[in-house]
């Protein structure tokens, strides 16, 4: 059986502009195992988020094939990526995006709930999950009584609350100071060791050092001298 | 025999117009309502036979002189006015019981109209001394009967209250809300040392200009309304009454509530905001 | 978490708002249900009124039974009314001014009705006025009052009230009548400052130094089954006259006297919901696009965008449905006082209303409000329903 959870054939991805059609990412090629660690990196604008977000079935490529395990997602309707996204993906953004009613065990939540989930499945997975990341004792508090680095490891448990097989990552470290990062590049790693694949959009270069596999990003392409 | 019958025809034809022209000559005024005349089918010209009741006691012939638009009594909305107007000789005439005497009749109402007309306390205080039995009053006392008009006017401050209340309730709701999405750039103010009065200012300035504005427009809003209400009330009831009418004391009352409230309900907003402290306004 | 659980957490994020748009619904829904309440009371109550007189056919001069002229031939009339094998009973009604005196204070003007009644095959006659205490009056020199009067003239059951009548116009000066009190009743046509007596024709006869005439102001008629056909037979038998079922009379009080309330019931509805309709879907659109990170985030994570649709009507039917709750108490109390107030006007009878509440009115308020909850926040699903993701959490990291 094949490991290849994402497998991406000279994909692109173009937006209109009253100036002109902009390319943010150009015919890039590029295979998501099972258990990769993927730091992209780049210059600001060179199309890294426009990547992450088209290997997490956000965006569908406009030109190219991007299957997600065998799948090709551009054929895929609004409610089957959504369906792919909650099952198998999670993400992690920049800005945590927490939902500030809910408290940290109600965030983490969700996804299972989305699921379909029983209420005692939700409840043990939630737990575990708080643990996990190191955060039994905040269940109860809401994103306004955490850290920045608190809120990233909530973000964290959500996005690994239906067991993906990826995890996609925007500048988990962009908001929090070197010691909460390394924290987080540390439960990145756990994540990873436990079979999650992973892949990161950073400018953290610490961060980017851990992977095991860095692509340089430039002007939408992957440049391939820059591949380890 | 053709012939004959032709002329025979023609002699009858002549004659009946004859008769219906001594009819019409013979026949008094009257005027006629427009409804009446659009209902009937009648026309200035037009004989008509008035009697007292179905069974035509003291049916009288007349001729339509002329067709008016009745004034429009609002104490008598949906009613159609069918309408007949016609010298008071020929109404008693009418209406006298068979074998009565003429010059026992008697009448409801005489309308007076003075030389001056601000007379018309004291000619209706002569009157009443003068006349037992006889009431006179001037035109302008009259409009106490209008009691039902009175009533009405409460009743629509009344809906004008709670929906005043109502909007209030929703201007506030909207009006927390847009100052929170401000919260941020008033915290950096707050925190580059802009004192809180000086922020309130500038938000009760601009509370005063969206207010105006507002109002400016409702006020168009409601002009134009004016005119639709108006125009569908009077195609309902095929009146001439004015149902809507806005007047300058109305613009100015609904501007000197709406702008208050309008600048009120932004510094309200803005106050509750502006006692968290920069640090926490600023923060994202 | 479901979308109502999830939108009642979004509510209770910004307590201030929330209460204050709920309150604003409460307030609209409240007019609303007074406007609806008002579309139909006044025919709905009128139309009890008269089923309630016990009469079911109404014969006049006018149309608009009450409103000026007298039937001639009374007594021969009802007799030929009476005589028809649909009529149960007849009632002639014949209405004068009277003035009560009373000790220490100026007299009280009041209606004296003067009633005669005729039955076929022994069906009752009922009085158009109800008897509270006492007993109803039978000869001529008896009489039933009001309330107001008992208590302003100091009088009860058992006692003499003395009245001065005038049948023919008020510039007759005729000597005071003396008559029994034998009960206490209630008159439901009465306006709201109208003072009642009631008796036979005879006692009003006797009030009025025998200057009645054999005239009527109403002819009163019970049928033995259909009320229409019973009209219909009277109109074949006199003509002249109008015979309205009570159906037919709040039919023509509906195209005349009463339309304005349905017109402006009506007018107020559309305006009201318009209102409610504009205001709540601001409230909604400008709390979408405050968190439209948080929907691309959820999207992201895999929210369907019929979860995240689901979750904005939900927030609106919250809304609208705790408002709309709020609105049933406050609308009953609105339309008492709207009520009181208009009953203020001349000429309405005491026991007729304005607003009347019925499940039909109740129905179409919760269904409007329904549908305001609806549309309201047809444009914020929108917004949530097209929100482009990445661009969106771009704009957010930007921002």
């Amino acid at each position: 059986m094949s490991d290849v959870i994402v497998d991406a054939r000279t994909v692109g991805r173009s937006f209109a502009m009253p100036a002109g059609p902009v390319h943010a990412v150009r015919d890039v090629t590029l295979q998501v195992r099972a258990g990769d660690h993927i730091a992209v990196r780049g210059p600001s604008g060179c199309g890294k988020s426009t990547l992450l977000h088209m290997l997490g079935c956000v965006e569908a490529p406009s030109s190219g094939t991007l299957l997600f395990d065998g799948q090709d997602v551009s054929r895929l309707s609004d409610a089957r990526r959504s369906a792919l996204r909650l099952r198998r993906i999670g993400f992690i953004f920049q800005r945590f995006f927490l939902l500030p009613m809910l408290t940290a065990a109600e965030n983490v939540e969700l996804p299972l709930s989305e699921a379909g989930a029983s209420r005692r499945d939700r409840q043990q997975r939630t737990k575990s999950l708080l643990e996990y990341v190191g955060l039994a004792a905040r269940a109860d508090h809401r994103p306004s009584q955490l850290s920045g680095g608190e809120m990233q490891r909530v973000a964290i448990a959500r996005a690994l609350a239906n067991n993906p097989q990826l995890l996609l990552a925007d500048e988990p470290t962009g908001e929090l100071d070197e010691a909460t990062g390394a924290q987080i590049a540390a439960l990145l790693d756990r994540v990873n060791a436990d079979g999650t694949a992973l892949v990161i959009v950073t400018h953290d270069s610490t961060l980017a050092d851990r992977a095991t596999r860095v692509l340089m990003m430039r002007d939408g392409r992957i440049e391939p001298e820059a591949t380890r | 025999m053709i012939v004959r019958t032709l002329v025979f025809l023609l002699v009858l034809a002549g004659s009946v117009t004859s008769a219906q022209e001594a009819a019409r000559a013979r026949a008094h005024d009257v005027l006629i309502s427009r409804q009446l005349a659009t209902e009937q089918g009648l026309s200035v010209g037009s004989l008509v036979r008035l009697a007292t009741d179905a069974t035509g006691t003291g049916v009288r012939t007349f001729r339509v002189a002329g067709i008016y638009e009745p004034t429009p009594d609002p104490a008598r909305l949906g009613a159609v006015p069918r309408e007949v107007r016609m010298h008071l000789p020929d109404l008693l005439d009418v209406m006298r019981p068979p074998g009565a005497l003429a010059g026992t009749e008697y009448i409801a109402n005489i309308n007076v109209a003075l030389a001056d007309p601000a007379d018309a306390t004291a000619f209706a205080r002569d009157v009443n001394a003068r006349m037992p039995g006889v009431i006179a009053r001037p035109s302008s006392e009259a409009a106490g009967s209008a009691g039902p008009f009175r009533v009405l006017e409460r009743f629509h401050l009344a809906i004008a209250v709670v929906t005043i209340v109502a909007a209030t309730v929703f201007l506030l709701a909207l009006t927390i809300m847009l100052v929170d999405e401000r919260r941020e750039t008033v915290g950096i103010l707050r925190l580059i040392g802009l004192p809180a009065r000086r922020v309130l200012v500038q938000v009760l300035i601009e509370g005063v200009i969206v207010a105006s504005a507002g109002a400016a427009f409702g006020l168009v809003l409601a002009v134009l309304s004016e005119s639709l209400i108006n125009a569908f009330f009077q195609w309902r009831y095929d009146t001439a009454l004015v149902f809507v009418r806005i007047t300058r004391d109305v613009a100015l009352t609904s501007t000197a509530i709406a702008v208050p409230l309008g600048a009120s309900a932004t510094v309200l907003a803005s106050w509750a905001l502006l006692r968290r402290s920069g640090l926490r306004l600023a923060r994202r | 978490m479901n979308a109502v659980g999830f939108a009642w957490r979004s509510l209770v994020r910004q307590p201030a708002r929330a209460i204050l748009g709920v309150l604003g619904v409460a307030a609209v829904g409240a007019l609303l249900l007074d406007m609806l309440l008002l579309s139909q009371g006044l025919i709905v109550s009128m139309r009890d009124l008269l089923d309630r007189s016990g009469w079911d056919v109404r014969v006049s001069v006018r149309e608009i039974p009450g409103r000026g002229g007298r039937v001639p031939a009374a007594s021969e009339t009802a007799a030929r009314i009476a005589a028809l094998p649909s009529v149960k009973a007849t009632l002639i009604v014949r209405i004068a001014n009277a003035r009560i005196e009373r000790e220490g204070g100026p007299p009280i003007a009041a209606t004296f009705e003067g009633v005669s009644g005729q039955s076929n095959r022994g069906a009752p006659i009922t009085a158009p006025w109800t008897v509270l205490r006492g007993r109803d009056a039978r000869g001529a020199d008896e009489v039933v009052i009001d309330e107001a009067i008992a208590k302003t003239a100091n009088l009860d059951v058992g006692g003499t009230v003395t009245l001065r009548a005038s049948c023919v116009s008020d510039l007759e000066a005729l000597p005071p009548t003396h008559l029994q009190v034998t009960g206490i009743a209630e008159f439901p046509f009465a306006g709201t400052n109208e003072e009642g007596v009631g008796g036979s024709l005879d006692a009003l006869e006797a009030a009025c130094g025998g200057n009645v005439g054999d005239e009527a102001d109403l002819l009163l008629a019970t049928s033995t089954s259909d009320s229409r056909e019973t009209a219909a037979a009277i109109r074949a038998v006199v003509p002249g006259l109008f015979a309205m079922t009570n159906d037919e009379v709040v039919g023509r009080l509906q195209q005349t006297g009463f339309t304005y309330f349905r017109q402006i019931s009506t007018v107020l509805t559309t305006v009201t919901v318009s209102f409610a309709v504009l205001l709540i879907s601001v409230l909604l659109t400008v709390s979408v696009n405050q968190r439209l990170g948080e929907v691309a985030a959820l999207r992201a994570l895999g929210f369907s965008r019929s979860r995240v649709v689901k979750d904005v009507l939900s927030e609106s039917a919250l809304i609208v449905g705790l408002g709309g709750l709020i609105s049933l108490p406050l609308g009953l109390v609105l339309a008492s006082g709207l009520d009181r107030i208009l009953k203020g006007m001349p000429g309405i009878p005491a026991e007729l209303h304005f607003f009347v509440f019925e499940g039909t009115a109740l129905a179409i308020h919760v269904g409007l409000l329904a549908a305001t909850a609806i549309i309201a926040a047809l444009y914020p699903m929108r917004i949530v329903s097209s929100l482009p993701i990445a661009a969106t959490l771009r704009d957010e990291v930007i921002g």
